[in-house]
């Protein structure tokens, strides 16, 4: 009889505790500002150095450059830049390597599709996905010449 | 290296303007080199403990047992051996037994490609004196064959089997010497350097 | 006498106590095992061939996916092979952060393990509780590095992120509160009859063999060595804090439980201890250079993993990719001793056998 008593005061005194589970799919989970989630990419601040092309551990990203409309601008501007979301781990070394902020992290996570085609994700996707945008992005361990941040 | 030096010589006036563009990669190709000189004016710490290994080894089992040693600098000062192929199994088991060394525990077991040659390095400790050494075995290329240690540290079975997988070395006398981590029906030894993979990709 | 017929039985790959896509195949006699032998491969990636082609930096990601239950430890066993052969000073509180993120890793491995061991065995509730948990651990490091279990926390020289505001106290609190959890699995679990009667002397080995097979972790310490690569060969900072090193007295199951719950307890302390010593400030991230060639040579480190000794064998040879990396994986070693433990058994313990030897598939294969 008393271990019944004491069994089910445990149960109220869950009952009173605030709630544990989450309404994930009706409510969207809330994920601390470094999450690493989906990029966020701004095309102006590209400088096309392809420092993240070159980083990804995985090969997900592609782009080129083409030489700018305007002649006061030297160097190149993007012309296309897509990730391919199939292979794409999230890592986060293509935000820590950029030197201009231009690909930044979201806290964005939801990937799923029903075709493959949908995962490459080109450079007008991914300039749109512009909220919940992570604080801090490039961390620059390594001394760069320009322009270094630190985050 | 030869491409190397003609460049040198040849542009040197436009030095400045190579070393902003491939990313300082003529630039740093000297370093190792330097490096490589700089150790030798300190010794290590350990080099009597491996002259008496070295010494003990030779006194148990003749002058060509030990192909090579050394301290690697690199790695925490740890003594390594270079041992001849056709000694090993000897060698091995003197290791464990021998009251002075007893490296009764199997750290572990790796094999190299060395492109012209093969080598099995083995990572072995003694729980009795705290010690740890390094064990080298080259084995040729054309006929990777080692005498297989899972009689002496039975832990060496699977390190063994990993080995023969990826890099196709025959262990003689290995109770059970299949592919592990590869299907069974795999054609080639992915960790040689010369490995032309089978599938392109999806 | 009951005459019966030797049957082949197939575990696996698709089994949810092999934890994961291990497969055993099974000889038995009615009920007792007469031979076992473990296949594994399933989950094989070739990590050891990748990480030939991809730079150290870009290395560190891949290695999250081998011991995903704490891949803090293999992030660190291999910037630690790269800091030991380019001879790094790694700034304080880098050193103080890995540690602290190594060992609420371990915890939360441990807790994953007595978890599901226990799910294994039959008991369900102690599941929901560990795994409550550990969430609060994965949030912990959800905030700190922005994943839950693949971290890519750690770089050459340091770690990536500064711990963020607040957060060292929730760590804090955290400690606190699983301080008193840790009486209740106590209670719970540790003194239940139903768990001692299944585990007490069931798996049981000498000493002797655990050396033979070169077992690592809770699964040496439980034969009564004390073999702890943090104690006997200290890495990163840990020769600054008080612990003790767990071990068992039987080798059996239960003295595995036994030692992995007093190992998070230890590892409370360190936590404990390193919170309490945690610099004001300073740099996480030391001066490397931009472009990381390790000079010609090679190395081989250990580190404690909470499943054994993970080693990181590096062959370099000058240039920015290593030229043979190797990972000695503390599951792949461990689960070699399976097929000897398992000769004789009832086939009823196959199961808590190979749920206390503590495998992760993606370490064993790779």
């Amino acid at each position: 009889m008393f271990g019944l008593v004491k069994g089910l005061g445990l149960t109220l005194k869950n009952m009173v505790k605030p709630r544990v589970t989450y309404k994930y799919p009706h409510e969207p989970l809330e994920m601390p500002n470094r999450f690493r989630g989906i990029q966020y990419f701004i095309p102006e601040l590209c400088i096309v150095c392809n420092q993240c092309v070159r980083i990804c551990p995985t090969d997900c990203i592609t782009l080129t450059g083409k030489k700018s409309d305007d002649p006061n601008v030297k160097g190149k501007v993007i012309d296309t830049y897509e990730i391919n979301f199939e292979i794409c781990i999230l890592c986060d070394l293509c935000t820590e390597v950029c030197p201009t902020e231009a690909v930044v992290m979201t806290n964005h996570y939801e990937l799923a599709t029903y075709s493959r085609d949908d995962l490459y994700k080109d450079m007008e996707w991914l300039s749109q996905n512009n909220t919940l945008v992570r604080k801090e992005n490039t961390l620059h361990p390594l001394p760069k010449k320009t322009g270094a941040k630190k985050a | 290296m030869t491409e190397e030096n003609n460049k040198e010589e040849k542009t040197a006036q436009s030095k400045e303007d190579q070393e902003k563009k491939p990313v300082q990669r003529p630039a740093a190709r000297p370093r190792p080199r330097v490096k490589k000189e700089a150790p030798p004016p300190e010794p290590s710490p350990k080099e009597p403990l491996l002259a008496e290994l070295v010494q003990q080894v030779t006194e148990k089992l003749g002058e060509q047992a030990i192909e090579e040693s050394y301290v690697n600098q690199n790695g925490e000062h740890l003594l390594t051996l270079v041992v001849n192929r056709d000694h090993w199994a000897k060698l091995a088991s003197l290791l464990k037994q021998e009251a002075n060394w007893q490296y009764t525990y199997l750290q572990n077991c790796a094999g190299v490609d060395q492109q012209t040659y093969f080598e099995v390095v083995y990572h072995l400790y003694s729980l009795e004196h705290h010690d740890q050494i390094c064990v080298h075995v080259k084995v040729d290329r054309d006929q990777p064959e080692i005498p297989s240690v899972v009689n002496i540290w039975p832990a060496a079975n699977w390190h063994e089997r990993e080995i023969y997988d990826l890099l196709g070395i025959q262990f003689t006398g290995h109770p059970n010497l299949q592919r592990i981590l590869m299907p069974d029906e795999w054609e080639g030894y992915p960790l040689r350097k010369d490995y032309q993979p089978l599938d392109e990709g999806v | 006498m009951l005459r019966t017929e030797e049957m082949l039985l197939n575990v696996g790959p698709q089994h949810p106590s092999t934890h994961g896509v291990l497969r055993i195949v099974v000889k038995i006699d009615g009920e007792v095992i007469r031979e076992a032998t473990p296949v594994i491969g399933y989950l094989h990636r070739g990590t050891e061939k990748l990480a030939e082609d991809l730079n150290y930096t870009q290395i560190i990601p891949y290695t999250d996916r081998m011991d995903y239950v704490s891949a803090m430890s293999n992030n660190y066993v291999l910037v630690h092979a790269v800091e030991t052969m380019l001879k790094l000073e790694i700034p304080e509180r880098a050193e103080y952060l890995r540690v602290i993120t190594l060992e609420l890793n371990r915890i939360a491995s441990h807790l994953v393990w007595m978890g599901t061991y226990l799910l294994d065995i039959g008991a369900l509730s102690p599941f929901l509780y560990a795994f409550q948990d550990r969430e609060k651990i994965l949030d912990l490091f959800n905030e700190l590095c922005g994943a839950r279990l693949t971290y890519n926390y750690m770089r050459v020289g340091g770690v990536k992120w500064d711990a963020p505001n607040g957060w060292l106290q929730k760590v804090e609190q955290f400690i606190t509160m699983m301080e008193k959890r840790m009486k209740d699995y106590h209670q719970l679990i540790t003194g239940n009859e139903i768990f001692i009667q299944r585990t007490r002397g069931v798996g049981v080995y000498s000493q002797e063999m655990a050396i033979q097979y070169a077992l690592s972790g809770a699964n040496l310490r439980v034969t009564g060595l004390q073999r702890d690569l943090r104690k006997e060969h200290p890495y990163s900072i840990y020769d600054r804090f008080q612990f003790d090193v767990p071990v068992g007295r039987h080798g059996d199951l239960y003295d595995k439980y036994l030692c992995r719950m007093n190992e998070v307890e230890e590892s409370l302390k360190i936590v404990g201890q390193a919170l309490a010593s945690f610099p004001e400030k300073g740099r996480v991230l030391g001066k490397v250079p931009r472009v990381l060639r390790v000079p010609e040579g090679e190395c081989y480190v250990s580190i404690e993993s909470p499943r054994g000794e993970l080693g990181c064998y590096l062959v370099s040879k000058g240039k920015d990719k290593p030229w043979r990396l190797k990972f000695r994986r503390p599951s792949f070693c461990n689960l070699q001793i399976l097929p000897v433990l398992l000769r004789g058994e009832n086939m009823a313990n196959l199961v808590a056998i190979l749920g206390g030897i503590d495998i992760v598939l993606g370490e064993v294969d790779c």
